[in-house]
């Protein structure tokens, strides 16, 4: 008699492939297009394959882990209560930090390592990497400086190996500890009507229990040094490979990034002179036309009381003529006018 | 103690069908879907420079606020958050309440804006905006909605030109960057951000989208799109939830003095709080913010804490200080439902009390 389980694990084998095989070649179609799972950080630079499958990677694992969990036939006799098994278990999402932290491999980000050991071969295929001196040898001779140059990106690269080999050490913990936080949070669910019934409630659990436990260990002293530690290490490897990459182009005549950088903060001075002195003038303009308006208010002031005293001059010449001033008389003739009328 | 584990094995054989019967079939649903348009509230650009521009939000019908609102986003991501699509839309719902809405958008600078600074940015680009749309309305004064790092922009621009803004608004915005709790902040404090800025010259945006996912990798690198395969077979789901993921990963790249002086002053020193802060030649001092403020936060931040933004309280030198905690996470206070019916209303009541 034929097993049901194994034949529906078989039919659900097949299903899968031809699933994920479904969306690789759907995606790989349409290349012009946005990537509908644009999940993941993507590079030009990376070929295609190889993006899509990072952006499946963790879906995959939860497909996996589904077949495997579904496989095992959990049920009363469960042992969740030993990590090992639980480990053992949850063997899908193993490494599920690297696991998940592969889909965010970027150049930008943490993914140095194969930037730098496609560094390496080029140096290699240049026949730059022949003899490098190690960093313990005293560098002489008309190669000393690129000696030196050489010793420093060594002595980075293997410190930045290091530092990432005391963070992944840390993310095991963190799995660890996961597995532990998972055993509490199910304990919670023991009695009857909390109990956990479906794969996903499962998973949704255990992905609450992973996060609590790296939060924790995120927020730890050891973890702010390693982690600052690694962004250090990362950023002088990089700052030596453009030290050397500018040397070659100093000396194949091609503009460097200092160059750049130094042309850029000039012309970032000189936007700023540009809007202080735009901006003084237009202070400056409305503080000429502030004057050029006090001027013509003095003026007209002036004015106004050289007339009054001109007026007054000549009222003082009428007066003395018949003894009226000449509003008195225009009044008196206006007078007479409308008696005329 | 009983097993916890109650599987029924024919249950978790048809769960695990399930799943691969959503996955193949959402394959057809994700067909021609392409990219999801987010900004469509209508708008017009009335001031731009360099790569900045003011747009001047457009709602059906005409403001009945007397003073403008300016919104000024983080220089991280765009602020298109604050408008992703029509029903869930912070931008549309301040429009219906009758507020007259600007925005800033910073753009997203390249090599030539390596070395633009704070200064540059807040009594640069900040200033001339705000002075734009003064001048359009003949005011002495505006309102400032500040979110996010942007909050904490509105908070040093008004410390600096306290009289060209009449209320501010900040959202989830950070004030104290040392708060036990904060993990951006805790991971930077052993960073050497000279190096740093010297080696990569600006930031690239997909450093800094890797850094927030980490902040939660399982859950937000994987969890998320296990529980996307559930909402294939919905495509009005399916658009929000791709119309998120544009939002999420079209991000600008950090200029790098900027980015250089940001870490060390507010993250590293925790400057704004200390009071010593001093952007270009002026100090930035929050006691000379004597508008009045209100201060929203979301209780479930994980980037902005809680107690980073409600230290404003602290701070401030206004005695018209107003807080509203908002139920809900950093993206959820402009996206979900719950911000569709409170954030808008209670912006725009805050505002109507005192203009």
């Amino acid at each position: 008699m034929p097993d049901q389980a194994t034949d529906f694990m078989k039919d659900y084998q097949a299903f899968a492939q031809q699933s994920w095989d479904a969306w690789m070649r759907y995606m790989q179609q349409q290349p012009g297009q946005a990537n509908p799972l644009g999940f993941g950080l993507g590079y030009a630079a990376m070929p295609q394959d190889d993006l899509l499958t990072r952006s499946l990677a963790n879906l995959k694992a939860y497909g996996n882990w589904l077949q495997q969990a579904a496989g095992a036939g959990l049920g009363q006799s469960s042992p969740w209560q030993q990590p090992a098994a639980m480990q053992a278990f949850l063997a899908a999402f193993n490494q599920p930090f690297p696991q998940a932290m592969a889909g965010l491999d970027s150049a930008s980000a943490f993914g140095l390592e194969h930037q730098w050991q496609a560094w390496l071969q080029a140096m290699q295929r240049a026949g730059m990497a022949a003899g490098v001196p190690n960093s313990q040898v005293a560098a002489f001779g008309i190669t000393r400086e690129f000696q030196l140059d050489q010793q420093a990106l060594q002595a980075a690269m293997q410190n930045y190996a290091q530092v990432n080999a005391r963070y992944q050490g840390l993310l095991q913990q963190v799995n660890a500890q996961g597995i532990a936080k998972l055993q509490e949070l199910l304990a919670q669910h023991a009695e009857p009507g909390k109990q956990v019934q479906s794969l996903k409630a499962l998973y949704d659990l255990w992905v609450d229990a992973m996060e609590q436990a790296y939060a924790e260990m995120a927020l730890s002293q050891e973890f702010r040094e390693v982690f600052g530690a690694l962004t250090n290490a990362q950023m002088q490897v990089r700052k030596l490979q453009q030290q050397q990459t500018e040397q070659m182009c100093r000396e194949l005549g091609i503009p460097t990034r200092s160059e750049v950088n130094s042309l850029g903060e000039r012309v970032q001075q000189l936007r700023r002179d540009l809007k202080a002195r735009e901006q003084g003038q237009s202070a400056s303009d409305t503080s000429l036309v502030d004057t050029l308006q006090s001027e013509i208010a003095a003026l007209k002031r002036e004015l106004a009381a050289s007339k009054v005293a001109k007026v007054r001059s000549i009222e003082r010449q009428a007066s003395g003529e018949n003894g009226k001033t000449p509003s008195q008389r225009t009044k008196a003739t206006r007078s007479a006018a409308g008696k005329r009328k | 103690m009983q097993n916890p584990l109650h599987f029924d094995p024919q249950q978790a054989f048809n769960e695990v069908a399930a799943f691969q019967r959503k996955l193949a079939a959402g394959l057809q649903n994700l067909r021609g879907l392409g990219e999801q348009d987010y900004a469509n509230t209508p708008r017009e650009a009335v001031y731009s420079e360099d790569k900045l521009t003011v747009w001047h939000m457009k709602g059906s019908n005409k403001p009945t606020a007397r003073v403008p609102i300016l919104i000024v986003y983080a220089l991280v991501n765009t602020v298109w958050m604050t408008d992703l699509q029509e029903d869930r839309s912070l931008v549309r719902n301040l429009l219906e309440q009758g507020e007259d809405v600007y925005l800033i958008d910073w753009g997203y600078p390249d090599g030539a804006d390596r070395w633009l600074t704070l200064d540059d940015y807040l009594n640069g680009y900040l200033d001339r905006a705000v002075d734009a749309i003064r001048k359009r309305h003949a005011l002495d004064a505006i309102n400032l909605l500040g979110i996010c790092q942007g909050g904490t922009f509105s908070l040093c621009y008004t410390a600096m030109h306290p009289e060209k803004v009449k209320n501010l608004v900040t959202m989830v915005t950070p004030v104290d960057f040392c708060t036990p709790d904060n993990m951006l902040s805790h991971w930077v404090q052993s960073m050497d951000v000279d190096l740093f800025v010297d080696t990569l010259g600006n930031v690239p945006a997909e450093l800094m989208n890797w850094v927030y996912l980490m902040l939660k990798p399982l859950r937000l690198n994987q969890q998320k799109y296990v529980s996307m395969i559930e909402i294939l077979d919905n495509p009005v789901e399916l658009k929000n939830f791709l119309r998120m993921e544009r939002w999420i990963f079209d991000s600008p790249d950090q200029a790098g003095e900027a980015f250089r002086e940001f870490i060390k002053a507010f993250f590293q020193q925790n400057r704004l709080i200390k009071g010593d802060l001093q952007i270009g030649r002026q100090p930035v001092d929050l006691g000379m913010v004597t508008q009045p403020v209100l201060n929203i936060y979301a209780t479930q931040d994980h980037l902005v804490p809680p107690d980073a933004s409600r230290a404003l309280q602290r701070h401030v030198g206004t005695t018209d200080y107003t807080e509203i905690a908002f139920k809900g996470g950093h993206i959820g206070i402009y996206v979900s439902g719950r911000a569709q019916r409170e954030v808008a209303p209670s912006i725009h009541q805050w505002l109507r009390q005192r203009t």
